[in-house]
């Protein structure tokens, strides 16, 4: 944006859910955001979860109004934003290092929004909304003089003053250390309850976006894998990527070899395991890859009886017992499988027998089992 | 200088026994002093010496009838001297550097910006191209203005051709010239300081302002301008103080009408019989106004960090 950028429109008062339209964004090498479609209803938690460089935050960028598409359409409800600059849409975004203004006041940062728009008291809306993040205390220092914590809470106000129709939070809490980040992700769930806008927050740490908001998009390579509730991602992922990206997962790469009543039969080598077929991704056949989540799963000092046949493994050979107090940890080497890791709830008194180098089995309910396509 | 150190911590060791707390203060407090003599003694050799000594001239009396003779005295006659006799190149000074100033500002802040916003990988070639002409005399550079702007010279033959001029109009000695010199000699001063706080501007800040609804010119004036302010500071004053004081431009670009207070410091000093006093009294009087003017600019504009 440059200095004599003319103001070409008018503030665009939009109201309802944020649409994305086949929304592209090529760089001169790449492309970072690849035909992106979706809808975020008016007032839900949105995350935009993935690995760095995956184009989640050029797809908010955009939403923004700080990057413009190269194809395609952003809308809010039913007016198209799409080509118009940041201060004409009703979009605030918390930025990755806050940029709070350092010349300013905290109360003169957070009122700088009101101004703009020709509040007709900018400064009380500016002590109402730093009372909801509980930092009226600190309103007449400078941002520098402030903890992270703290100077995140000023950019969340700094935000919110304006009820934005969205809301845009990009890794907001990437700098903080994990205790405060955990508290703030309870803090800025309470805040969007209470003020009941769209928040959509960009974050590569799963656990924070399964935490906080109500539907998860997984991204990768400018696309959107898989998006859900969090609750739904993680127990039916549809692509290899998200069932790693999402928590860790017990692969096993075969092929389809058939179906067994509701259940369809994967292969490798000499192992047989079977996934519900109303739980495999849909496709065709051929290559397939069996998945299930660690906690899911047991260990065995003996082979398991042949009604688990297709949702057990072994045996192999243990290699790792942790014990982490609320649970143990076992890493099993299965021969032509891989390592597998179990997890187990210390939910009785036994002691844990197993030692490294012992044989061991593992079993599953094979209603937990997932199928990928490769 | 460890030996040092470790003769004192034994030192205070020995005079507190069982109390180690103060140990570490006294160790440092040492070696600070130390590091900080050469600076210190550097000081007080070639800066608070001389001037004393320059004090000292600037009070002395003119034996009668003995013109070059003084003696020591408190005599502030030459100090009513400077502010009466010379009062309008006193004007001229600060009239001129204050305009070269602002035309230096006008010039800098939009080749800074470009170099720190919109240069891309121009901006290593920018930078020498600002910092070059350091690499010749300034005298030299501003005798090779003379010849530019000379009467017979290209710019004002280009522009009497083009009837902006009238045929008699000329560049040289008169103050447009002395103002253009200063601001082409200290422009390097404005710029780098400028650039240097705008570089450093998180540009997610300035994105915030357009986030926040204020349009581009609104964001600069809001937002940039405000941040960029202690480079602004920095560049007007070591753009103003240098230039108030300077000989060099007036005597070269201008003429006996566009005399500035360092020419006549120069001359009182090298020219006139009997001109110490009153010189050194002048160097004084710009001092204390320069010094006055700084002050009351850095309050209204300052931040914290320089004040």
């Amino acid at each position: 944006m440059g200095i004599f950028s003319k103001s070409s429109g008018a503030f665009r008062d939009a109201k309802g859910d944020l649409i994305l339209e086949n929304v592209t964004k090529s760089f001169a090498t790449f492309t970072a955001v690849d035909d992106l479609s979706l809808t975020v209803p008016r007032g839900s938690f949105f995350a935009l979860l993935g690995p760095s460089g995956c184009g989640k935050t050029t797809t908010l960028r955009m939403v923004a109004g700080l990057e413009q598409p190269t194809a395609g359409r952003i809308k809010i409800g039913s007016t198209d934003l799409t080509g118009s600059r940041p201060y004409e849409r009703p979009v605030n975004t918390v930025f990755q290092s806050y940029a709070l203004f350092p010349h300013l006041t905290v109360r003169d940062n957070v009122a700088f929004g009101p101004k703009r728009r020709g509040s007709a008291d900018p400064v009380g809306e500016a002590n109402t909304t730093l009372e909801l993040v509980q930092l009226s205390h600190l309103a007449d220092r400078k941002p520098t003089q402030l903890s992270g914590g703290q100077q995140q809470r000023v950019a969340v106000a700094r935000a919110l003053v304006n009820h934005p129709e969205v809301l845009l939070l990009d890794e907001p809490l990437g700098a903080l250390d994990l205790k405060l980040r955990r508290e703030m992700q309870v803090e800025l769930k309470r805040i969007q309850m209470e003020v009941g806008l769209t928040f959509v927050h960009v974050t590569h740490d799963q656990e924070e976006a399964m935490t906080m908001a109500d539907t998860v998009a997984v991204m990768n390579l400018g696309k959107i894998e898989q998006m859900g509730a969090p609750e739904v991602l993680y127990d039916l992922p549809r692509t290899k990527f998200v069932a790693n990206f999402l928590g860790q997962s017990n692969m096993l790469h075969g092929t389809v070899q058939g179906i067994d009543g509701d259940f369809t039969v994967i292969g490798a080598g000499d192992h047989k395991v079977k996934v519900r077929t109303s739980r495999m991704a849909p496709g065709e056949g051929g290559e397939a890859i069996f998945g299930i989540r660690p906690e899911k799963t047991r260990v065995h000092d003996e082979a398991p009886s042949a009604t688990l046949a297709g949702a057990s493994l072994g045996p192999g050979t243990l290699l790792d017992v942790s014990f982490t107090g609320v649970a143990t940890q076992y890493l099993v080497d299965v021969p032509g499988v891989g390592r597998w890791a179990v997890y187990e709830q210390n939910l009785d008194l036994d002691r844990i027998s197993n030692k490294p180098g012992d044989q061991v089995w593992i079993s599953w309910n094979p209603g937990h089992a997932f199928g990928v396509r490769s | 200088m460890t030996a040092l150190a470790h003769i004192g911590s034994t030192g205070a060791g020995a005079q507190t026994p069982g109390g180690p707390a103060p140990e570490p203060t006294k160790k440092g407090g040492i070696t600070a002093y130390l590091l900080l003599l050469p600076g210190v003694l550097w000081l007080l050799v070639f800066f608070v010496a001389p001037m004393a000594q320059l004090a000292a001239v600037s009070l002395q009396s003119q034996f009668p009838g003995y013109p070059g003779y003084y003696y020591r005295d408190v005599n502030f006659g030459s100090y009513v001297t400077a502010m009466t006799e010379y009062l309008p190149q006193f004007g001229r000074s600060l009239l001129f550097a204050g305009s070269a100033t602002l035309l230096a500002f006008v010039l800098a802040y939009p080749l800074a910006y470009a170099m720190a916003f919109k240069a891309g990988k121009w901006r290593g070639l920018m930078m020498i191209c600002v910092i070059a002409p350091f690499f010749t005399s300034f005298i030299l550079r501003t005798i090779a203005w003379r010849q530019i702007l000379a009467d017979e010279g290209p710019v004002v033959g280009a522009l009497k051709w083009l009837h902006v001029m009238p045929s008699s109009g000329r560049i040289t000695e008169t103050g447009f010239a002395v103002v253009a010199g200063l601001t082409y000699n200290f422009l390097p001063f404005m710029v780098l300081p400028i650039y240097a706080s705008l570089e450093r501007a998180d540009p997610k800040i300035i994105e915030a302002g357009g986030d926040l609804y204020a349009n581009g010119l609104t964001t600069f004036r809001r937002v940039t301008l405000p941040m960029s302010m202690p480079g602004v500071l920095a560049g007007t004053l070591l753009t103003f103080i240098p230039a108030a004081g300077d000989y060099v431009n007036a005597e070269l670009l201008g003429s006996d009408s566009t005399k500035m207070v360092g020419n006549v410091i120069e001359s009182q000093f090298f020219k006139v019989l009997g001109g110490f006093p009153v010189a050194a009294a002048l160097s004084f009087t710009l001092m204390a106004v320069i010094l006055a003017l700084v002050f009351v600019y850095v309050r209204r504009y300052g931040t914290e960090e320089l004040l």
